[in-house]
């Protein structure tokens, strides 16, 4: 993870380790997590890397956003309770199996079965 | 792993007061929730439905509102993360799903986040706040359809 901070997290920059590598190069970090240059294409540079389940990888933009989400949520629970108009429900009201949702093998669906979603250009854990 | 005996635990919190509440009960979040890293244990209080609290069990104040995903109904499918050897889910286990809410000053503006759900695995208690890469789903969903938007739904 602490790639992804190196200057984004606003606690004063931390110098960034700077590296050139070729396509098929790879680097590791600590023992367990390998950086491999996979192509580079105009503007673009594929990476692939190769970690443990447990480090978890994120695009920054979407991890700076989810992280912003839930201090916010944490903000605005903080002041207040929960309305009481908060009954009713959501955009995609449907409002079977309630409780607990169930797990099929190699896809979640909360209601009806559907063709689970690919994660496409993911290259973290082929 | 989750041998230990079930006893109860007095938590103290800034919204329900003191509660006692029975270990088993305690989920443990793997990592913490993105941009809370250093809290893992909370519970699950109920709340009217369909929310329910999510209170941390190490800090009185961190709590957020939360959905069960399941009332998001046939539109919100996703995988499952494959190889978490962590949450350790497998075909028999049951799984629960939920999204945190932010409340706003209005409560009709309040959104839920469906791009970043918490998977818990109820065998374990081990759970995980995972980051969908689906374009469809908004990490700001308004909770309520506003009127005009359901009476043009029905023109159609």
């Amino acid at each position: 993870m602490g790639a992804f901070q190196s200057g984004t997290q606003g606690k004063g920059i931390r110098s960034m380790l700077v590296l050139t590598r070729r396509p098929g190069q790879s680097v590791y970090i600590g023992d367990d997590v390998k950086v491999t240059l996979v192509e580079i294409k105009g503007n673009q540079v594929r990476i692939g890397i190769d970690a443990p389940s447990s480090v978890r990888i994120f695009r920054e933009e979407i991890y700076l956003q989810i992280l912003e989400e839930n201090r916010s949520a944490a903000a605005l629970s903080a002041s207040a309770d929960i309305p009481a108009e908060m009954r009713g429900m959501t955009k995609f009201a449907d409002r079977k199996g309630e409780g607990i949702a169930k797990f099929t093998p190699d896809s979640f669906t909360v209601g009806k079965k559907r063709p689970p979603k690919r994660r496409d250009d993911e290259g973290g854990h082929e | 792993m989750s041998g230990a005996a079930n006893e109860i635990l007095k938590i103290k919190t800034s919204r329900f007061g003191e509660l006692d509440i029975q270990s088993s009960a305690v989920i443990d979040i793997l990592a913490g929730l993105i941009g809370f890293p250093q809290y893992h244990k909370f519970v699950m209080i109920e709340y009217t439905a369909p929310f329910s609290w999510l209170q941390s069990v190490e800090s009185p104040e961190l709590a957020f509102v939360i959905v069960n995903a399941a009332e998001f109904g046939d539109n919100y499918t996703f995988e499952l993360p494959k190889g978490d050897r962590d949450l350790d889910i497998t075909p028999d286990d049951e799984v629960a799903i939920f999204n945190i809410v932010s409340i706003r000053p209005n409560a009709g503006d309040s959104t839920v986040n469906l791009k970043a759900p918490v998977i818990v695995n109820l065998r374990n208690r081990k759970a995980r706040q995972v980051i969908l890469d689906d374009q469809r789903f908004p990490t700001r969903m308004p909770l309520w359809v506003d009127k005009g938007e359901e009476a043009s739904e029905e023109k159609k």
